[in-house]
């Protein structure tokens, strides 16, 4: 194997998984997450050389981020999905708005509401800065590179997203016989 | 109505500010109920997000598929014929690798390769190295602090894929500080890490392959000891003597042992 290649595995592999999970985030199926992952990373490949410095987690799930809306607008043009809401004042009412699909709308509010499914129904830009923030653990700068936003509104879409996620969760869970964790 | 001060609670909360704005974040929120409140709130959203939300991992087959994307990728971008060989046998572990070799060479070469084998460089010592002395460089030495068993243990069941045994022996000398992922052998090993006077000392743990461990062996200044119980590897790394350093790896063996179902 090549030097290059090597240095790659050693460097950009160990953060795959990382990629994958939030590709399963941004991507509307389990198989449009494994394309988007796989993109990803041949073009982190193709792109190495310009990395520089250690960042190398936030480097990579950036590039899992501009695939994804590079996969978007190839979707759009063939007119089968629309751009996500890029507007955060429309976010903002929008945050948790339940029952906007038909599929939620059958689901009885007191249940099948897990953590995971409210924090599947945040808007996208939210979704985001939480779960790169509680899950793959960035710091906020990190996050501002990946979703290409100032680190205010970084601050400002994770306040948003967990008061959000807060009132309902807890609420939620305060309203059965289960101790918060 | 939002406490003005929300948003440097979060920052506090999220590790995001210096000491001193700490220490002023910490002074408003002993006089603020309603911030005391949100930092509440949200380390039980933290925990509960961390519990419950999918931490999932490549699946293998994706893993594979994206290999071999990157060999065709290499491919075409350097044309070096004898690429491929040495792709298989980076991929494959060290034992794997040297068992491949034993059916492929000559029998003389064998018996080189058995002989030699623990002076070799061994893939896995030099990872090993190298994962130790970036946990002292960075600031990853710890990713969950705790000196209670209780805490680290079940941590790693979400973050490695191994559950290697997890004790305090503070009143023997090895303080239990913490644990910490890194990825090993291509697995995400569990690295319990204990203090013991002023050495670290790193205990790796990945799933055991078909193979007994490597000796115990010193490169670069720093004591590698390797073990096997149940199906996992474990191997500690110090700069502590050879004396200190067993003298953990014997508790640990014998912890296993009392685990062992038989």
């Amino acid at each position: 194997m090549d030097d290059r290649r090597r240095r790659f595995e050693v460097q950009v592999l160990p953060h795959l998984d990382a990629a994958y999970r939030f590709a399963r985030w941004l991507a509307h199926s389990p198989d449009d997450a494994d394309d988007l992952v796989q993109e990803a990373i041949l073009r982190a490949y193709r792109g190495f050389d310009a990395l520089r410095g250690s960042d190398v987690k936030a480097w990579l799930l950036t590039i899992v981020k501009n695939c994804h809306l590079t996969a978007l607008k190839q979707q759009r043009r063939r007119g089968s999905v629309p751009l996500p809401d890029e507007h955060d004042a429309q976010d903002e009412q929008a945050l948790i708005a339940t029952g906007p699909d038909p599929e939620s709308a059958t689901i009885s509010q007191d249940q099948e509401r897990t953590l995971e499914r409210l924090v599947s129904a945040l808007p996208d830009p939210y979704r985001e800065a939480l779960i790169l923030r509680e899950i793959e653990d960035l710091d906020y700068r990190e996050i501002a590179a990946v979703t290409n936003v100032p680190l205010g509104t970084v601050m400002s879409r994770l306040a948003r997203a967990r008061a959000a996620l807060k009132k309902q969760w807890l609420q939620q869970v305060e309203g059965e016989p289960r101790a918060v964790p | 109505m939002l406490c003005p001060e929300s948003l440097r609670v979060q920052a506090y909360f999220d590790g995001q500010v210096d000491a001193v704005t700490a220490a002023d974040i910490e002074g408003h929120m002993a006089r603020c109920a309603e911030c005391r409140a949100l930092h509440q709130a949200l380390e039980q959203l933290r925990t509960a997000m961390r519990q419950e939300l999918p931490y999932a991992q490549t699946p293998p087959a994706l893993r594979a598929q994206i290999m071999r994307a990157l060999d065709k990728e290499s491919a075409t971008d350097t044309p070096q014929s004898q690429r491929r060989g040495r792709t298989t046998w980076r991929t494959r572990s060290f034992w794997v690798g040297a068992t491949s070799g034993l059916g492929a060479a000559a029998i003389a070469a064998t018996l080189a390769v058995l002989l030699f084998a623990p002076l070799l460089r061994t893939p896995v010592v030099d990872e090993l190295v190298g994962a130790h002395v970036n946990s002292l460089l960075s600031t990853h030495l710890i990713d969950v602090v705790s000196t209670d068993r209780h805490t680290v243990k079940p941590w790693f069941a979400g973050h490695t894929d191994v559950s290697p045994v997890v004790a305090d022996f503070d009143p023997q000398g090895y303080k239990l500080v913490g644990g910490r992922v890194d990825y090993l052998q291509h697995q995400r090993a569990a690295v319990v890490v204990y203090q013991h006077g002023q050495h670290v000392i790193n205990v790796f743990s990945w799933a055991a392959t078909q193979r007994s461990p490597p000796n115990n062996v010193t490169r670069n200044g720093y004591h590698l000891a390797f073990w096997k119980a149940g199906d996992l590897e474990y191997c500690a790394v110090s700069d502590t003597g050879w004396d200190e350093l067993l003298g953990l790896v014997h508790l640990l063996q014998g912890l296993s042992a009392r685990d062992a179902p038989e």
